[in-house]
């Protein structure tokens, strides 16, 4: 049974995190040195942990299955990153940028960790331009900032359209500056299979070696999860296609509980899905509507090209929806009324999955060439993918999975209900509440790797005995156990379907029951169909080749198979959750006019699930205090 | 911290010696390219002289052997800049080849369907060239300088008492053979020269963004120039524009 | 569309490798190369046979996992990664060929995967400054020009894909080393260890096992991120000036460490 402790200091917001660290124990550098720690991830949040632990004396695993930390997904990452700078010098401060950030996350966040965020967030600034992070610059030689994500300051620091690849790579070298010193031991290819614990501690984790195949335990004082998020859970997503749930939901099934698995962000402007086959959706920059009117033809099935459709016979519909913010409404919003237009028939391209982004009047009204300076590059990018000219019929877009809010969840301290087992970045349920702001990601991974983490697992440290754990040991042998069995298992798989086939219906079944929209009866569907589709899997799956050498089908169908397990815990919360709130929206719970309707009386808290080995998940609930804000509900009408 | 530390007190220690740390450059791939390029650089400039002061062939007799008997005359400066030359060639031609080593085994298998993109032929020919420009070099050192081809053409005088150098040029390219055989050798030393000399100033660090397009046409200016100078000597006698 | 594909399958370091034929049919225009080899691989699975291995991530040409030689050109006909390449872009009925990089210092660990550790190693070798987490001033304190930071910033955008090594006659990582010095070369915070750096990282280049330069901008022409050779030509004067300006102590520095807290 699992208690939920949020360990959030008592007295003023303010202080709480300053507060917190002076009463945080310290562990000496003679001590440091005998201490290991297991940082699973090498993205924004594992390379900055790991090289900040490296740094303080530590000694670090780092783990990733790729075959580099350097490729770790948060390098996808476009948009920018927020500080509360105020560079600008017009009204940024941290507490608006806490404030921006609860109320975007719908208040379903915990207002002391929200307001830490907005306070780091100055640091991470000054960290990466440190590390040599080539952040945008003005004529004068100061930081660039751009307005981001509709809110009404401009605090977004950014290197181009590759923010998040600059900022993993500046955390990357400092992971290779300590790999260099010895401080941190590097194991790309290495996947991580489960959790060890010992004595109710997690102290160490099971990994396969991607190359060789074989399976081994390390041992630790501490692990640190940064594995990032489980978009794929929907098959196309917006994430690269090794990103998987697996490490978080092995810790899951170890005891750590699991909060807000259902709040899953999704994107209103990628590149439609084309054909069967596609297994990716391309995201493209948000910024298309300051400029990019969304429309559909009024009639549904209208077959004729865009320019045939005359404007009386085309639907604005987020302008007719939404006449305050037109195209400009939030992510959810848009994305909802884009998936409601097309399940009502009128929606374009293959398979009807898609609406106009229509940019033809801004090309006529601030000419061609000011539109080409703006978006070119994503012209040209759309030209490549689709082999359309987007300047001569409208692009067509369509939402896709892009976040998941949810994750492991942890106290103040970062610290999951296991106890020694931290969880950072996008695994952690943490800051964003029901729905992430844009730019605050990066923010968040690097908040916890470099500023948060490397205080309060040193206070864990210097607070807990714990004795040596051989690779001998029981539990650890329990451990690799579970792994060599499954392993096996998966290899057994002679069937007649691939994997990927399952994970194909895996995700539409989650996209239709559990997606943007959801109700009571789909989820319900939902319930049953997964446990058969499961059950498909391990009868029909064909997992070909060896288990002792380099199998790319052998890693994926183990993450699948993790897909169809965890996908359940999704469909649980979204159905135990009866309110619409941030990117969690359900059908019974909206205004007459189509708005989500939040119940703070009955809702105002995060549900955490406990594993309960052949049953059915529990439900704890960390109740949500706002104590220096007033919830208020969101209207854009 | 320990780790790191001791290895950079050794490192330190090892570098302290100016020696090992000047020659520690030059076996890298970096240092040995630079020194490449310098050699290179200088042969290229000797190559421009020579041709040069071959033009006097268009001046007559008196003149070109005038020219010879000068540099002659002072045998301290000439057998210096010919053991120089040597060194220089030497030098060149064995780092390239160690170069060339390494290179082959950076690449143990090759693919089965390449394709270049943009490199251009004299790039891609620089081993062959210049192991041709060697084989050219000697033939021409034994032909023209040593003259052992014709020994007792070599040897004759013209009516001042001066090595008749002029004759000895104009009586080997009324031979057809032979003026195949240099006309051949300026298509390769054209070619080698087309790539080195803009590849040199690459290796040298010059880089700028208005003057890259005159770094870069270089190296084909002047080896164009180089070869229609020379090519000119040869065809002017083999037409019998020049005659003794 | 139909292909005739022939894909270079070795199953291992110690095998020899060999190209093998494959048909595949039913390929759409709008596939991704990426997706047009998943196509091969269920085929293959549901025949029973071992899939082919291959690497991509993001598969949106930011990650640099891609590694494929598709008709003797890294990441294909067009400039940019493998992954962002489309059927629609050859001929139906074509044949292709694909590769994996080859070079000494990527060796192949299956069919087309082959490591790339290396680069991680020479940018262990010192492509990083060395600040600790916390103490940074205020990232006002320096002020970088817009020019500069955006010259270092096309530097910085090389994504480690190895297709200039791929692409090199002599498998040379020049334009990747030299991204990495001019990017942190071009920086004011970069400075304190700009020799160190550029002497340290060509070191490890060699290291390694990679070639020298020919000079011959293959990689420029095949580089997803158009990375320009000119950082090579940076590259190759940063180590000059590292040479000469080695900077040696005008004090001989203490033998042992404790003798600084006299």
């Amino acid at each position: 049974m699992i208690t939920l402790e949020s360990k959030v200091p008592h007295g003023p917001l303010e202080t709480k995190w300053d507060r917190h660290r002076f009463s945080e124990k310290l562990v000496s550098p003679t001590n440091k040195r005998k201490v290991g720690i297991i940082v699973v991830g090498s993205g924004l949040a594992g390379a900055s942990a790991a090289s900040t632990l490296g740094q303080l004396g530590y000694q670090v695993d780092c783990f990733c299955f790729q075959d580099s930390p350097r490729r770790a997904h948060s390098i996808a990452a476009q948009g920018g990153i927020n500080a509360a700078k105020n560079y600008q010098d017009d009204g940024d401060s941290v507490e608006r940028l806490f404030y921006d950030t609860i109320k975007g996350g719908d208040f379903r966040s915990r207002e002391a960790n929200v307001y830490r965020l907005a306070q780091v967030s100055m640091q991470i600034i000054d960290q990466c331009v440190a590390l040599g992070v080539p952040f945008a610059r003005e004529y004068g030689g100061q930081l660039a900032n751009r307005s981001f994500g509709g809110v009404q300051v401009s605090r977004t620091f950014y290197c181009r359209g590759q923010t998040g690849q600059q900022l993993l790579l500046g955390a990357y070298s400092a992971l290779s500056w300590q790999i260099d010193r010895g401080q941190v031991r590097m194991h790309p290819r290495t996947e991580m299979l489960d959790l060890i614990v010992v004595d109710g501690h997690a102290r160490g984790i099971v990994v396969r070696d991607l190359v060789t195949g074989a399976i081994r335990s390390h041992t630790a004082e501490a692990v640190v999860l940064a594995t990032g998020g489980y978009s794929n859970i929907f098959f196309l997503s917006t994430n690269a296609s090794g990103s998987n749930v697996t490490a978080t939901y092995r810790a899951w099934k170890q005891g750590a509980a699991f909060a807000n698995p259902c709040f899953t962000q999704i994107h209103p402007t990628a590149i439609p899905p084309s054909e069967a086959y596609q297994a990716k959706l391309t995201l493209m920059s948000e910024s298309l509507r300051n400029d990019g009117r969304l429309w559909v033809p009024k009639q549904k099935g209208d077959s004729r090209s865009p320019e045939q459709i005359p404007e009386p016979e085309r639907d604005y519909f987020l302008e007719r929806r939404y006449p305050r913010f037109g195209n400009l409404a939030p992510r959810d919003l848009a994305s909802r009324a884009v998936k409601h237009i097309c399940d009502d028939g009128c929606g374009v391209g293959p398979g009807g999955l898609g609406v106009y982004l229509d940019l033809s009047d801004a090309i006529a009204q601030q000419g061609l060439e000011v539109v080409q300076e703006r978006y070119g590059n994503l012209f040209e990018m759309y030209q490549r993918i689709t082999g359309e000219d987007a300047y001569k019929t409208p692009m067509r877009i369509y939402p896709a999975p892009h976040y998941t809010m949810g994750g492991l969840w942890v106290d103040y301290n970062l610290m999951s209900t296991v106890p020694g087992l931290f969880v950072i970045g996008e695994a952690n349920f943490a800051d964003h509440g029901a729905n992430r702001l844009g730019a605050s990601s990066l923010m968040q991974g690097l908040a916890d790797g470099y500023f948060i983490l490397p205080y309060t697992i040193g206070h864990y440290l210097a607070t807990t005995k714990s004795g040596p754990v051989g690779t001998g040991h029981l539990d650890v042998r329990a451990a690799e156990e579970r792994v060599t069995n499954r392993v096996a298992r998966l290899l057994r798989g002679r069937g007649r379907q691939t994997a990927a086939s399952y994970h194909r219906s895996l995700g539409r079944l989650m996209w239709d029951l559990c997606g943007m929209a959801r109700e009571e009866a789909g989820l319900k569907k939902a319930l049953e169909a997964i446990p058969a589709l499961r059950e498909e899997f391990w009868h029909e799956v064909a997992v070909l080749g060896s288990g002792a050498t380099f199998n790319q089908a052998l890693e994926y169908a183990g993450r699948v198979a993790d897909f169809l397990e965890s996908a359940e815990l999704l469909c649980y919360d979204a159905l135990h959750r009866e309110e619409s709130c941030g990117a969690h929206f359900r059908e019974e719970h909206q205004t007459p006019l189509g708005e989500p309707l939040r119940d703070d009386a009955n809702f105002s808290y995060v549900s955490a699930w406990e594993y309960v080995p052949n049953g059915r998940p529990v439900l704890h609930k960390e109740p949500l205090v706002f104590e220096f804000v007033k919830p208020t509900m969101r209207t854009y009408q | 911290m320990e780790p790191s530390g001791v290895q950079v007190k050794k490192a330190a220690r090892f570098d302290s010696l100016p020696m090992i740390r000047f020659f520690g450059h030059i076996l890298t791939s970096l240092g040995s390219k630079v020194l490449i390029a310098l050699s290179g650089l200088g042969l290229a400039g000797f190559v421009v002289f020579h041709m040069l002061g071959n033009l006097q062939v268009f001046e007559g007799q008196d003149a070109l052997n005038a020219y010879a008997a000068f540099l002659r005359d002072m045998p301290m400066a000439l057998w210096s800049a010919r053991v120089a030359l040597l060194a220089i060639v030497g030098l060149h031609i064995g780092l390239s080849v160690r170069l060339a080593i390494q290179n082959r085994r950076a690449r143990p298998a090759g693919y089965v369907v390449h394709h270049y993109r943009r490199a251009s032929l004299a790039s891609r020919t620089m081993a062959l060239t210049g192991s041709l420009l060697v084989l050219f070099i000697v033939f021409h050192l034994v032909h023209l300088t040593a003259g052992w081809l014709d020994p007792e053409f070599h040897n004759r005088v013209d009516l001042r008492g001066q090595r008749d150098v002029f004759g000895n040029i104009v009586h080997a390219f009324q031979n057809p053979l032979l003026v195949a055989i240099y006309l051949a050798g300026q298509a390769v030393l054209g070619l080698h020269l087309s790539h080195a000399l803009s590849s040199s100033l690459q290796t040298l660090g010059l880089e700028h963004p208005m003057l890259d397009r005159l770094f870069r046409g270089a190296g084909p200016l002047v080896a164009l120039l180089v070869v229609v100078g020379n090519v000119a000597i040869i065809l002017a006698i083999a037409f019998g524009l020049v005659h003794a | 569309m139909t292909f005739t594909l022939k894909i270079w399958r070795q199953n291992g370091p110690a095998d020899k490798g060999r190209l093998v034929t494959y048909q595949v049919r039913d390929i759409s225009p709008s596939m991704s190369f990426i997706e047009m080899l998943d196509v091969v691989n269920q085929q293959l699975t549901l025949k029973g046979e071992e899939p082919l291995a291959f690497e991509y991530d993001c598969r949106e040409g930011i990650c640099g996992s891609c590694s494929l030689v598709i008709d003797g050109v890294p990441h294909g006909p067009d400039r940019g990664t493998v992954c962002q390449l489309y059927m629609r872009r050859f001929p139906d009925g074509a044949t292709i060929t694909i590769e994996p990089w080859r070079a000494k210092a990527f060796p192949i660990i299956k069919d087309l995967v082959v490591d790339r550790s290396a680069f991680d190693r020479i940018m262990q070798a010192g492509g990083y400054i060395s600040v600790n987490t916390g103490g940074a001033v205020d990232g006002n304190v320096l002020l970088i020009g817009k020019d500069q930071a955006e010259t270092a910033m096309d530097a910085a955008s090389c994504i480690s894909c190895g297709a200039c090594v791929a692409a090199c006659k002599n498998a040379s990582a020049m334009l990747f080393v030299a991204a990495k010095v001019s990017h942190l070369a071009l920086l004011p915070q970069g400075q304190p260890e700009r020799t160190k750096r550029a002497k340290a990282m060509v070191a490890a280049m060699d290291r390694e096992g990679f070639g020298s330069c020919g000079n011959q901008y293959e990689c420029e022409a095949v580089c997803p991120k158009s990375i320009s050779v000119r950082f090579i030509a940076k590259l190759n004067r940063e180590f000059l000036r590292a040479t000469i300006e080695e900077p040696s102590p005008l004090a001989e520095q203490p033998a042992d460490p404790h003798d600084e807290s006299h």
